[in-house]
């Protein structure tokens, strides 16, 4: 349950931060900006989405977390922690040939492993996991 | 690894959810396990057969 709350609670934040960079500089928007801004509402969405999942689980009675949501979580961690390793490597290959600013590919490189972590997530709640 | 936990639930008249509460886990390991897309660990096949009142290696068939 506190989890639950915290995940929500660290959703709002990062809603209310995202929704003051965008009123204030509406005007100046980006595509690239407006990429980084429909990730952000996709890992939200993904955020509230774990949130509800782990209260219905809560109201039916069941734990919030077993054997099988720790090891996919532990996979997951891995997994995501593996393919980041080539992203930050291909953002720094990147870094040399186009004209990007350094915060700007911090911001990628963040954005990209929280994606990266939820696409695992995703495939590994679909294909579970089998002790091979 | 497969199982018989299916089998087992429709003869003991018992819905996913009552095994997952029995157990103490969620209705989605239990889906899991149905479908051969995961491999509980040994205190997991242990409380199901304990569910069922019967051994592990009724439950659990090793191929």
């Amino acid at each position: 349950m506190k989890k639950s709350l915290i995940v929500f609670i660290v959703s709002g934040l990062v809603l209310i931060s995202a929704g003051l960079w965008f009123f204030t500089s509406a005007n100046k928007f980006s595509p690239v900006d407006l990429l980084q801004f429909g990730v952000i509402l996709l890992i939200v969405g993904f955020a509230i989405f774990v949130g509800f999942k782990r209260l219905s689980n809560v109201k039916r009675g069941e734990p919030v977390e077993d054997e099988l949501s720790r090891k996919i979580l532990q996979k997951t961690a891995a997994t995501s922690y593996y393919v980041s390793l080539y992203i930050w490597v291909f953002l720094i290959f990147l870094k040399d040939r186009v004209k990007i600013d350094s915060e700007e590919l911090l911001g990628f490189g963040i954005l990209a492993m929280a994606v990266t972590f939820g696409i695992s997530w995703l495939i590994l709640n679909f294909k579970g996991i089998k002790n091979d | 690894m497969t199982n018989k936990i299916k089998e087992f639930r429709a003869r003991y008249n018992l819905t996913q959810d009552d095994l997952a509460k029995k157990v103490n886990v969620r209705r989605e390991t239990i889906v899991f396990l149905e479908k051969n897309k995961y491999n509980p660990s040994l205190k997991l096949a242990y409380d199901l057969a304990n569910v069922f009142s019967v051994t592990i290696e009724e439950i659990f068939i090793f191929e």
